[in-house]
């Protein structure tokens, strides 16, 4: 690192308004997060009243009470595991041999397959035919449905594919050599030479899969299927004209506010949990297809 | 039996063919080494023996097997590639027994296996370590000792030095050739270092634009080179080629004739190319030597021997010379003496040789 009295007047001043920048974009960044986790533990009154700006009024654990003891969150946080675990699984079933095949020069027609894949990135059918398509095919208001339905995403075969293809040809040449056919190449040199572009298009899909909410709102109806997303939207919606609610949160000392926060709070968690794991993967993902080796 | 055996072997890329019907027959045990210049088609051949790119037409059999459409697997035969190609994520050890794993050899026999090509190779206190903990010349024997755990029929290497700096890369060629003295495997080995080719070759295959130019041991090559393509390649420095033309006696280049012991039995006013080579020609004055005025551009002093880089006519040329410690004396060179029963004749027209004094 380069001394501070090395720096130029004009670099200095750069570099000052570089820091403000993205100390302003931290704070941004960060803000809701620490408010929601204050609201959280706060009293039903003092989050009605707008009084929480950074740390917790009146602490209290009762927000995190009321939603413990509803066995709906507890299907819906199960509900959410099931859709991301069974999601990302589906998806790299799909993805790491689909990037496999397309990435291999031998593969007749490869060109208009990677044509096709991408044209999806840039149009698509929209919401009503994919709605029309899913119930034609008997996936509405199915769990398999919505693990099933976004299996495959264009941009994250590219991804991988762009990776696959940047592996030098002549690992594949000495594998065939050794005996390997296609698959024992993919599983047991291109997956392992992988693992950063692997590990980064499972935390996408991870991410997504926790945070889909709007395809879950739309297929889904039975409650018991619901994830977490749509039972925070539907807590939400019924808690604020819930006059038996009302009459529960003035007796127990939380409010809509506060359970909805503390829901949020939960369904971050397992997020905050996963990625420090796969961060250092995620770093070097991220320059995918930017830098080549 | 053959070992490996190429019948009007084609290469073509679309339209384009880059490899025009070659033939060679590499013998049991045989050394053979390709050697050519960039682009020349060694490469591309090598690959179709290894059933890495599909053959066009022609047959290859290996050991007497019709191998065209096998796959490489079931070729038996193994490769080392220029990158060494060795697996990252794989330590030596492994690197090593990927094949034999996929073959599904018993492990303890995989284990006996590997110990006993890596004692060979001097790799057993590295079988624990990645191929990144490794220098280039390690590198290179592990590549070697994947393609030897195989006890395949046919080695097959494709410029597997050319990564290695030179000191090493001398080293290197000496276990190569050390190894197959004791291996005694059928081996095809690609280069454009003649050097290469000279040392390990027990015959060099010359290449050049996807043909044939000449098959011979390395000494025969060296000595009669069937074309001026053939003659410029092999030596280090190539053979000094001089256009003249055939008189009774000798052949007339620039202002000199040049005598040759041999009758040129009515080839007189013939173009010719006469070939030099750098070593051949002496300071002194000998028995059957035409003397050749040059004018002296550079000395190049390489210890016991200098190159001396000079101009004859229009011709640039370069003579080897001995220093005897010393290149003070060289400096001053004037003349050298050309001996005219060393001397190559080539048509000027065709490039092929001329035999008139065999």
């Amino acid at each position: 690192m380069m001394n501070w009295n090395l720096y130029s007047r004009g670099d200095k001043f750069f570099a000052i308004v570089v820091s403000i920048l993205i100390g302003m974009f931290t704070v941004a960044t960060l803000y809701p997060f620490i408010y929601i986790a204050a609201v959280s533990f706060s009293s039903g009154f003092a989050a009605q009243a707008g009084k929480v700006v950074f740390m917790p009024i009146d602490a209290t654990l009762e927000a995190y009470g009321y939603i413990i003891t509803d066995p709906q969150f507890w299907l819906s946080y199960r509900n959410t595991f099931i859709y991301t675990i069974g999601g990302t699984v589906m998806s790299l079933v799909f993805i790491i041999p689909g990037a496999y095949a397309l990435s291999r020069p031998q593969l007749k027609g490869r060109r208009y397959f990677n044509l096709f894949i991408a044209f999806t990135m840039w149009f698509n059918a929209g919401l009503i035919p994919f709605f029309l398509n899913m119930r034609d095919l008997g996936l509405l208001d199915s769990m398999f449905g919505i693990i099933l339905g976004f299996a495959v995403n264009a941009f994250n075969i590219i991804l991988l594919r762009n990776f696959f293809e940047a592996i030098p040809q002549s690992f594949e040449e000495a594998a065939r050599m050794d005996g390997a056919n296609d698959f024992e190449v993919l599983w047991k040199v291109f997956m392992p030479l992988s693992k950063p572009a692997i590990a980064t298009i499972t935390l996408f899909c991870i991410v997504s899969r926790w945070n889909g909410f709007f395809w879950a709102m739309v297929l889904l109806q039975s409650e018991e299927k619901i994830p977490l997303q749509v039972f925070l939207r539907h807590t939400i919606a019924n808690l604020s004209d819930n006059d038996e609610f009302a009459i529960l949160q003035t007796a127990a000392g939380f409010s809509a506010e506060t359970v909805t926060a503390a829901i949020i709070v939960c369904s971050i968690i397992p997020v905050l949990i996963v990625y420090p794991f796969i961060q250092k993967y995620f770093e070097k993902g991220i320059l995918l297809g930017g830098v080549k080796e | 039996m053959s070992g490996v055996n190429l019948k009007k072997i084609v290469k073509a890329y679309g339209a384009v063919q880059v490899v025009h019907g070659i033939d060679l027959n590499v013998a049991e045990k045989e050394f053979v080494v390709l050697v050519g210049p960039s682009g020349c088609g060694k490469s591309t051949t090598l690959r179709m023996i290894a059933g890495l790119e599909e053959i066009t037409g022609g047959d290859l059999t290996i050991h007497g097997k019709r191998m065209n459409r096998v796959a490489p697997k079931d070729r038996d035969v193994a490769m080392v590639f220029q990158n060494y190609a060795l697996y990252p994520h794989l330590n030596v050890a492994d690197n090593m027994a990927f094949g034999l794993r996929i073959r599904k050899m018993p492990k303890d026999q995989i284990k006996t296996t590997i110990s006993d090509v890596a004692e060979v190779l001097g790799l057993t206190e590295y079988l624990e370590r990645r191929p990144a903990d490794l220098s280039g010349g390690q590198r290179q024997r592990v590549a070697m000792g994947r393609a030897i755990v195989r006890h395949p029929k046919v080695f097959l290497f494709d410029e597997p030095l050319s990564n290695l700096d030179a000191k090493l890369r001398t080293q290197m060629r000496a276990e190569i050739k050390r190894l197959h003295n004791r291996l005694g495997v059928t081996s095809v080995y690609v280069t454009h270092d003649q050097v290469e080719a000279m040392t390990l070759a027990d015959r060099i295959v010359v290449m050049n634009n996807g043909a044939i130019e000449q098959i011979g041991t390395p000494m025969e090559l060296f000595n009669n080179p069937a074309n001026v393509f053939v003659a410029s390649f092999l030596g280090s420095p190539p053979m000094n080629q001089v256009k003249g033309t055939l008189t009774e006696t000798g052949a007339k280049i620039g202002d000199i004739e040049l005598k040759l012991p041999y009758p040129i039995n009515g080839n007189a006013g013939r173009d010719v190319v006469v070939g030099i080579r750098p070593e051949h020609v002496t300071l002194a004055e000998g028995p059957q030597t035409t003397a050749m005025p040059i004018s002296l551009d550079l000395v190049e002093p390489l210890g016991s021997e200098a190159l001396l880089h000079a101009r004859f006519g229009e011709a640039t040329l370069v003579f080897k010379a001995e220093t005897q410690g010393d290149i003070e004396h060289l400096s001053g060179v004037t003349q050298v003496h050309v001996p005219g029963d060393l001397v190559k004749l080539f048509d000027a027209e065709t490039g092929r040789a001329l035999q008139l004094g065999a």
